[in-house]
């Protein structure tokens, strides 16, 4: 079984490497399989995307008051 | 109006066109400055500094960018030296695979939340986990994974190699997910 053949280590580091690529390269088959396979890897790499989704989710809204002072401070007041 | 005639315009000092061409970046300026250092006071004065800095140059910037791009060097440029004149050197520079990678990970069954919505611990712990990474690290994790950027262009606005761009971030990648996680166990 190709299961045994590829380890969680290899895995891990393979996800942090090939999120922007997506598994769909011909060397991702072996990974695929075990991730399939795998629940630690597969929360692993659920945990991956969703740590970079918090970091796009937490956004801060401009205080109107810092969009005053920063038209003053470029003289762009109107 | 289109961006690119604001910006010919602006050259020219034209004031309303200047002040919409703040106006159409401030958010994105705002937020991302915020995002690389964690405090909303260093946020601000950056993105003031950021508007200065577009204002006084403007004149050189040439259209072969995005002028987005050009924003986000200078916030980077910024808030690298406000992290060097803070002169804390505690960061952490997540260069040993090991350690990043070990086995103790991928044991960890805890199911992450799906939403940061409303979730106040969720928000500190995020802060908390990003201020320890060093601030070359962090620039390169959020201008790919979170503003999106190409790798071509983040390494353009950071000034790295393309593979440079490529390890730090599946290091900060790792070392924020093992953070976050970590944090969320407690
Ligand atoms: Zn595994």
């Amino acid at each position: 079984m190709n299961f045994a053949k590829i380890d969680c280590h290899s895995v891990m580091k393979h996800i942090c490497e090939s999120l922007d690529e997506g598994l769909n390269s011909e060397k991702c088959k072996e990974i695929k399989k075990h991730l399939d396979e795998c629940e630690g890897c597969q929360n692993y790499f659920d945990s991956v995307e969703k740590t970079i989704e918090f970091y796009k989710q937490y956004e801060i809204k401009l205080p109107e008051e810092c969009h005053k002072k920063l038209m003053v401070y470029l003289n762009l007041e109107d | 109006m289109q961006e690119s005639i604001l910006i010919e315009k602006g050259k020219n000092g034209d004031r309303k066109a200047l002040s919409e061409l703040v106006k159409l970046h401030e958010n994105t300026v705002y937020n991302f400055a915020f995002k690389i250092c964690r405090d909303k006071d260093k946020a601000e004065n950056t993105m003031q500094e950021t508007f200065l800095s577009m204002l006084k140059s403007l004149h050189t910037f040439d259209g072969n960018s995005k002028l987005s791009t050009w924003l986000y060097r200078i916030v980077v440029n910024h808030c690298l030296m406000l992290a060097r004149k803070s002169g804390n050197n505690e960061f952490v520079e997540p260069e040993n695979e090991d350690e990043l990678y070990d086995n103790k990970y991928f044991s960890d069954s805890r199911m992450l939340p799906d939403k940061i919505a409303e979730n106040n611990e969720l928000r500190v712990i995020l802060d908390k986990s990003i201020s320890k990474l060093s601030p070359e690290y962090r620039a390169v994790f959020l201008l790919r994974d979170v503003e999106e950027l190409s790798t071509e262009e983040t390494a353009k606005v950071t000034g790295l190699s393309v593979p440079a761009v490529k390890s730090r971030l599946h290091r900060a990648r790792a070392f924020l997910r093992n953070e976050i996680s970590e944090a969320l166990k407690k």
